[in-house]
């Protein structure tokens, strides 16, 4: 599903040079469940970037479904981002000015979709998380764990093979990031990919994989079959 | 290249920000409405200002003499002056004439088509003039004759005018015997006196001496063969082309040196009195195209301004729609048709300001009413300023990178 091979990330400023990634290596299969972690500045949110082809790489190889995306240009990678990848943020991103339909149909504007498809996929969406009576409802209107509800919409709507989510409990307390963390490992019962990226220890012990980062490396890396027994008979 | 225009959704975004897009479009509706009518007064201005007098214009100019030797026979001096003029080489002929079009200064008169009805009476510049007059100036003859010598009356200021015949111009014909044109050859029409006087010939323009008027005699005219014989003469000179220049400096030597004690004066072409003529309105002219200027740079500031602030309010945005599948494209493309959503807003509520704007200026000042183009091409022309002013900001926008969707500043 994923496979990064020596990735080098570097950032220069004129101050300093940061080696964000250091030879990082990582595969993840398909179905897979995976919660990254690390202290701040170790270079989860790089890693998460590079994964969902926000951001570009020095060197190394990065295979995703198989195909190299190592030299694809900004248009490539733009098309291939809306059709295999989902993402979730901290801070929801959801669009201000834009009802929860029309937040939800964002992607899918991307893809050219005709308005009737678009709209049963949308419609669909919001009720999987449980607010398609809200739909003509700003994200101001919404309680924070609605809203990631919403932008969980949003990355699903699409149908991607592959879910990237960086800290998307971070904003929320801990009744609403549990109610989050439920839909999230619904949605990967279902077969989607999911990286997620968190601060929370107890979360990342209790999945399925976690991968531990430190100044650019995997320091880590858990494989806790119980978890995945426990939610499978959960399921 | 298959993703949509998102009309609705733009749309739907942009009446969450009202405020914004109403300040934006009432500036572009303003800037439309004085653009399109100042446009209006220049090209009334502009055809004013090159309107023909129906002369010979490039190749004219005039000259005063103001003779003050009591001992002089005035009869004896004009006909030398005139003489010794007309045998210049490079001169066309010449002329004494009591006024000269677009010079600013003459006489006028109203005249009607019956004796005793003073409240019918249309006004019309006269000119005095001598047998040479049509061809000094080089006016069209388009019906009739022209003056011969023997048409001609001379006499002193403190005789009445025997003169009583006369060439108007198409438009005076026109205005007097409406549908009659080169017909009305023949036709008498009566002076403030309610002597007639009939028509022998009709020119096809002979502008008034004050065609810079707005709601005056700007075309009405007759040529009168009524000489006033006294010491003070304006001589019309038509030279050969390229010849003008040379000979109203020849033309002053000569009649300064000609030995009698006289001032001579405004010797002045027919351009350069059209230049003073004209000024006010080239000022005016001048003044709008200032207007004009400085308005669409302060909307296409205004709109570069909006569209700036609103893309660095909305960077995480725009990172976001790239996250979320937009190509640099889409972002462009999201941008400029937001943009054209508020101008066209804009444009819109402008077409409605512009003609009641102008409506109000006809009502007012006179000033002629819009052809109906003018709206519709200043509704086009804001529309691409508009796109033109936001190309900057948006292509700006589109190189957001993806990244600041999850950037943890904004
Ligand atoms: N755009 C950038 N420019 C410069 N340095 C950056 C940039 N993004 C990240 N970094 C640096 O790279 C390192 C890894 O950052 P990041 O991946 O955001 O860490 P984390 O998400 O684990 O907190 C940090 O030292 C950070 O300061
Ligand atoms: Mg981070």
């Amino acid at each position: 599903m994923l496979n990064m091979i020596n990735i080098n990330k570097r950032f220069r400023t004129e101050l300093v040079q940061t080696q964000a990634l250091a030879d990082f290596s990582l595969e993840v299969k398909e179905g897979e469940f995976v919660t990254v972690t690390g202290p701040s500045g170790c270079g989860k949110t790089t890693f998460l970037n590079i994964a969902g082809l926000l951001e570009t790489f020095d060197s190394g190889q990065y295979l995703l479904d198989g195909q190299d995306v190592s030299h694809m240009n900004d248009y490539q990678r733009a098309k291939l981002r809306n059709q295999k990848i989902g993402f979730i943020f901290q801070s929801f991103n959801l669009m201000p000015d834009l009802n929860l339909f029309d937040n939800v149909d964002v992607p899918l504007r991307y893809r050219g979709m005709g308005a009737a498809e678009r709209r049963e996929r949308i419609e669909r969406a919001l009720e999987s998380v449980g607010l398609l009576a809200r739909k003509k409802h700003l994200p101001s209107q919404l309680s924070g764990g609605q809203q990631q509800r919403v932008a969980i919409a949003r990355a699903l709507v699409g149908e991607p093979r592959f879910l990237l989510a960086d800290e998307p409990t971070g904003n929320l307390d801990s009744n609403t990031a549990a109610g989050v963390m439920e839909l999230l490992q619904e949605i990967n019962q279902q077969g989607t990919t999911i990286i997620m990226v968190t601060h929370d220890v107890g979360l990342a012990s209790r999945s399925a994989r976690n991968v531990h980062i430190l100044d650019g490396r995997i320091q880590s890396d858990v494989i806790n079959s119980d978890v995945i027994n426990s939610e499978s008979t959960a399921a | 290249m298959t993703s949509s225009l998102e009309l609705g959704p733009i749309t739907r975004a942009l009446m969450r920000n009202k405020l914004g897009v109403v300040l934006i479009a009432l500036q572009i509706a303003f800037t439309m409405t004085v653009i399109v009518n100042a446009i209006d007064i220049i090209h009334d201005r502009t055809l004013k200002i090159t309107s023909p007098t129906g002369m010979e214009e490039d190749d004219i100019f005039s000259i005063r003499s103001f003779g003050f030797d009591s001992s002089i026979n005035a009869q004896v001096l004009i006909d030398e002056d005139l003489d010794m003029i007309r045998q210049l080489p490079g001169v066309v002929d010449a002329s004494r004439v009591n006024a000269v079009p677009a010079s600013g200064s003459g006489s006028s008169s109203g005249y009607a088509i019956e004796p005793g009805r003073r409240e019918l009476t249309v006004p019309a510049a006269q000119y005095s003039v001598d047998e040479h007059a049509l061809n000094t100036m080089g006016l069209t003859l388009v019906a009739g004759r022209d003056f011969t010598p023997e048409d001609v009356r001379r006499r002193t200021a403190t005789e009445t005018r025997s003169a009583d015949q006369i060439i108007v111009s198409l438009a005076l014909a026109e205005e007097m015997f409406p549908g009659e044109g080169l017909q009305a050859v023949g036709r008498t029409i009566y002076s403030a006196e309610d002597k007639p006087l009939r028509i022998i010939g009709i020119v096809e323009r002979l502008q008034s001496p004050w065609p810079n008027a707005t709601d005056w005699i700007v075309e009405r005219s007759l040529m009168i063969p009524d000489v006033v014989i006294d010491n003070s003469s304006i001589y019309l000179v038509r030279t050969v082309p390229g010849q003008r220049d040379a000979l109203m400096a020849d033309v002053e030597e000569r009649l300064a040196g000609a030995g009698y004690d006289r001032i001579l004066m405004n010797n002045k072409s027919v351009a350069q009195m059209r230049t003073e003529l004209y000024r006010m309105d080239t000022a005016m002219a001048r003044v709008l195209y200032t207007v004009i200027g400085t308005l669409i740079f302060i909307t296409a500031l205004g709109i570069i301004g909006l569209a700036v602030f609103s893309i660095n309010k909305r960077r995480k945005q725009i990172g976001t729609r790239r996250a979320l599948g937009a190509t640099r494209g889409g972002i462009l493309r999201y941008l400029l048709v937001e943009n054209l959503l508020i101008s066209a807003a804009g444009v819109l509520f402008g077409a409605v300001l512009t003609i009641g704007f102008n409506i109000f200026l006809v009502r007012t000042f006179d000033i002629p009413r819009l052809d109906w183009y003018y709206a519709p091409l200043g509704m086009l022309v804001l529309l691409l300023l508009g796109q033109m002013a936001a190309l900057g900001p948006a292509v700006n926008a589109s190189r957001v990178a993806p990244a600041q969707a999850i950037s943890p500043s904004h």
